[in-house]
């Protein structure tokens, strides 16, 4: 499937994309042949036969791996493996907190139904969810800059992974942190209402099942029902869920990382795209194809380790 | 007298709701002694679970509850949730009427009884606990608890689990034990063994036992005394003798005369409660009774009944003003309820072998693969859902199917209905062979004789279609004129009893009763000659059932219809069923006249099955002997060699080495007298 998909990618990309057209309008003008001896050599070159393209590609992953340059010559292979771990480095925390805090919301507000605790937690939950990133973003940006101002330092960094110049480990780790803060707040503060509804409404369904009153009949108080019993089987789809976000850590997020200026992978979606680098489009659609894979696997492990009904006898 | 484990004071529960107040419980008093056994009888929304919920403390934040409920001298009302908490499963434990969804599915099901025993003793040690669980699924009859305490719910049949939950009820030696429907759910075999189960915890835990249930053959089974609720009220009040011998108000009597009886085969019509309960919001100060009641006077409608003594005895109480002139269920020399027509069929005269049989089947056969693998689907062997039935069904004659779930019936129904063509056998409707059957059209045509009726009344019909709409689809499938569709649904509607100028009405404002009479007209909508039925009265109260009942018998006279009816309700079989077959695992084991085999069961398992119905009397219960069946089902995935029923049969037990060979060897044939009674046992 995931072999399919990229080529597929391969000849759409080859459809709409031009590489020539990073050089034609170049001052001073490059010749026709100039523009071929750069693009030859990269397999970008449209005036060889699609299929002979395709096949000089498919034919370097097969057996060497490569696979293949940018039109400026860079190499896909080490762009995708350097990118994939700043992607990560955001998306990990990010991730993680908005799991938790989702999950714990959700449990918060599905045991405190249509109370005040619970009406505030979704009102909340429905208009973060509604915010585009891009205006979540910019918005914390705002503030931070202000924050900044106001204590006349620079605590939060609102572009950039990383400060030149910064060594050694605990400098890294403070250096690090007042990079990462703004973008993962971004990406939490949007991302976790998905988790608190999808939690909540599935711990109610499970808080009136007769097992949890069966439980509270045995001498369990209400709290310790919920716990025990209603979350333990409402945990089963939110966590496949979440596997199924896993890989996305890898492929990273579009928007945020062109805000905040991290070279992720996400923003060398958009690079790619826009500079049409074919053979860097095609590998991000691969690497996406393959995550999604894997995070489908994930799902299933995790729905195998939590729930004994499907293990197989 | 010493104090009672539990007495209840004036009990009221109400729920706050989108059309008022609901008052679901309104004053209820009992008290239930140590080792006495209480019967709360009532249908549903009468209140019932609602009382045993306000005595566990249960029931939801929103519920406000009054009155005083004492449990050993201490009141429980108003008590927080963890106060409660050291209560419920110790002092008061409950089994729930579903056992496939009171049991959490993730954890197994020894974690479920240690938990029940760690939460109420901390000191008790891990190792302990679970010998205690095993202990206690032994206790409950579960064979070998030392490997199936680790196994989980799913991996339980519905009986199997209905003993879980009784042990973990038992896990602490409670003075009360709530019951609340817990045989509802189960096959009569699997009640009777549960019933017995019940009072096998009684007698080591020595419990008070309140059951709740619809059923009075349960109650004449189980309790010593009897409550009657109506409308969140107790409207008649016994020891169970005196209740049944001498019942005293109208809806008690109405009760006991809506169901039919297993062991009796006059062919009365059941007398049927009309109407339906009135909705607890707002009720006026008058008997809620008054309207459904066919005795009501002025006074009726004056006030609210008390529950008082009647008959001179301190311990018998009903709500009813006329309680004094009423001596068990008559008024003066007439019954309460006017007992109702019940037309004579001229069909009737003529002999059996002299009518046209509507639909023969012989050798009735259905397979389904069993699959393995993930990707290419490998076949490993084959699940008999229904080995070689054959039977025929007259003109004007009803014919039954019982047995217990998974034993085949509904295959049996579902492989006719489809026009199954036979390998090696035929399905024959009014002497059409599906075989013949040629394209599309013949097959409509043949469709229009046989119609089904489903058993959920609230399912079968689209809510989105009005009534009209849902009579008037199979008249215009088979392509009745527009201006002739109108008159006949009119006609359809009043021929079940409905209003037909209530068919502009979406199915959601009828009541299940009357959603099943819709469901009958719709089936009736082209004339059939045979109606299907497939379980129609199991999801109705017994009320309204017996209603639904007579208009199946009247119809059949009127219209000359045959019934090939499935039904696990015995008693219910016995009072519409000309003819039955026992189904056990995919093949009929007794096959005849619907007397001859009630009145002579010949097969150990009809036998089996017939004892274990609890009768509505109790006197007459007392004296039966019930024959508990080991086991469950077998899967059908097993491979038997000879007679299906030889892993329960009690017969087999009382035999000798000589003649168990045959029934573990030789697949037993149906034997007998032809035609008349047939049954498939080696031994009688």
């Amino acid at each position: 499937m995931v072999v399919a998909v990229t080529n597929l990618t391969y000849f759409l990309a080859w459809a709409y994309l031009d590489p020539r057209s990073n050089y034609v309008g170049r001052r001073p003008p490059l010749s026709e042949e100039q523009i071929v001896n750069l693009l030859e050599p990269r397999n970008l070159d449209d005036n060889v036969p699609l299929l002979e393209r395709w096949w000089t590609w498919f034919s370097g992953i097969v057996f060497r791996w490569d696979w293949g340059v940018s039109p400026t010559g860079q190499s896909v292979n080490e762009q995708v493996a350097y990118r994939m771990w700043i992607s990560a480095e955001l998306m990990l925390g990010a991730t993680l907190l908005l799991t938790l805090i989702g999950i714990g919301l959700g449990v918060y507000s599905a045991s405190r139904q249509y109370r005040l605790g619970d009406r505030v937690a979704q009102g909340t939950s429905i208009i973060t969810m509604n915010i585009p990133i891009v205006v979540a973003a910019l918005g914390l940006v705002l503030l931070a800059i202000a924050f900044n101002n106001a204590v006349g330092s620079t605590i939060f960094y609102v572009t950039g992974a990383s400060s030149p110049g910064v060594s050694g480990f605990f400098p890294t780790i403070v250096d690090t942190a007042q990079h990462i803060a703004l973008p993962t707040a971004a990406l939490v503060l949007v991302g976790y209402a998905q988790y608190h509804f999808l939690q909540r409404s599935l711990l109610l369904d499970n808080i009136k099942s007769d097992y949890v009153r069966m439980a509270r009949a045995k001498g369990l108080t209400k709290q310790q029902a919920i716990r025990k019993h209603a979350l333990r089987t409402s945990l089963i789809p939110v966590t496949t869920q979440v596997a199924f976000s896993i890989p996305g850590i890898f492929t990273g997020a579009v928007l945020t990382e062109s805000i905040f200026a991290w070279k992720g992978m996400g923003q060398y979606f958009i690079e790619t795209i826009s500079k049409n680098d074919i053979n860097g489009v095609v590998a991000v659609a691969a690497f996406g194809a393959v995550m999604t894979a894997i995070g489908a696997i994930l799902a299933d492990i995790a729905v195998v380790v939590l729930d004994p009904r499907v293990r197989v006898s | 007298m010493t104090t009672p484990v539990l007495s209840v004071r004036d009990l009221t529960v109400s729920f706050p709701s989108e059309a008022g107040r609901v008052d679901a419980v309104r004053g209820v008093s009992f008290d239930v002694g140590q080792g006495r056994t209480l019967g709360i009888v009532g249908e549903s929304g009468s209140g019932k679970s609602v009382t045993s919920l306000a005595v566990m403390g249960l029931l939801d934040d929103n519920a406000r509850v009054g009155g005083s409920v004492m449990f050993e001298g201490q009141e429980l009302l108003g008590r927080t949730d963890a106060q409660m908490s050291k209560i419920r499963g110790n002092g008061i434990s409950m089994i729930f009427q579903d056992p496939l969804t009171s049991l959490t599915p993730v954890f197994s099901v020894g974690d479920q009884i240690v938990e029940a025993l760690t939460i109420h003793d901390a000191r008790l040690s891990r190792r302990a606990a679970w010998d205690r669980a095993v202990e206690l699924l032994r206790l409950v009859g579960i064979p070998r608890p030392q490997e199936r305490v680790k196994s989980f719910p799913h991996e339980f049949s519905g009986g199997m689990r209905q003993r879980v939950v009784i042990a973990i009820a038992m896990a602490n030696n409670p003075r009360l034990i709530i019951a609340d429907e817990p045989t509802t759910a189960l096959d009569v075999t699997i009640q009777a063994q549960i019933l017995d189960l019940i009072k096998t915890a009684q007698r080591e835990t020595g419990a008070a036992v309140m059951m709740i249930t619809h059923d009075m053959g349960v109650v004449a089974n189980i309790a010593d005394d009897v409550i009657v609720m109506y409308a969140g009220r107790p409207i008649e009040q016994a020891p169970v003798d005196t209740l049944f011998a001498d019942t005293r108000m109208p809806y008690s009597i109405g009760l006991l005369g809506a169901i039919p009886r297993v062991d009796k085969s006059e062919k009365r019509p059941l007398v049927p409660i009309k109407g339906s309960p009135p909705l607890l919001v707002d009720l006026p100060d008058a008997c809620p009774f008054a309207a459904r009641c066919p005795i009501v006077t002025d006074a009726c409608l004056t006030a609210e009944p008390e529950l008082v003594a009647v008959g001179g005895h301190a311990d018998h109480r009903a709500a009813c003003v006329r309680a004094e002139e009423i001596r068990a269920g008559r008024l003066g020399d007439d019954p309460v309820y006017p007992v109702p027509e019940v037309p004579a069929s001229t069909l009737e005269t003529v002999p059996r072998e002299l009518r046209k049989p509507t639909l023969e089947v012989e050798n009735l056969t259905k397979t389904f693969p069993l699959l393995k693998g993930s990707f290419r689907k490998k076949k490993v062997g084959e699940v008999h859902a229904v080995k070689g039935v054959s039977f025929d069904i007259r003109e004007g004659e009803t014919m039954a199917i019982v047995g217990e779930s998974g034993s085949g019936k509904t295959t049996t129904l579902l492989q006719i209905m489809d026009f199954a063509a036979q390998d090696d056998g035929d399905i024959r409707i009014v002497g059409t062979s599906v075989a013949d059957l040629q394209g599309g059209r013949a097959e409509r045509e043949l469709r229009r004789d046989v119609q089904i009726v489903f058993q959920d009344p609230v399912g079968s019909l689209d809510p989105r279609m009005t009534v009209f709409d849902v009579v008037a689809e199979p008249l215009r499938t088979v392509g009745m004129p527009a201006a002739d569709v109108g008159p006949r649904v009119d006609e359809l509607m009043d021929l079940v009893g409905l209003d037909p100028a209530h068919s502009d009405r979406f199915p959601a404002a009828f009541s299940g009763g009357q959603r099943q009479r819709i469901g009958i007209a719709r089936a009736l909508a082209t004339n059939p000659k045979l109606v299907v039925l497939d379980e129609p009265v199991s999801a109705l109260d017994v009320s309204v059932q017996a209603g639904v009942i007579n208009l199946l018998d009247e119809l059949k006279v009127r219209l000359g219809l045959s019934y090939l009816f499935v039904a696990h309700d015995l008693s219910v079989v016995r009072h519409i069923a000309d003819r039955v077959a026992v189904m056990y695992l995919g093949s009929f084991v007794e096959h005849g006249d619907v007397d001859a085999v009630f009145d002579d069961p010949q097969h150990p398992y009809t036998e089996a099955l017939l004892s274990a119905i609890p009768v509505p009397d109790p006197v007459v219960e007392r004296g039966r002997e019930h024959i508990v069946l080991t086991g469950d089902l077998p899967s059908p995935t097993d491979t038997i060699t000879g007679c299906a029923f030889v892993s329960r049969c009690p017969l087999f037990q009382t035999l000798d080495e000589n003649e168990r060979v045959a029934c573990e060897t030789k697949v037993p044939a149906l034997s007998g007298r032809t035609g008349v009674h047939v049954n498939a046992c080696h031994h009688r």
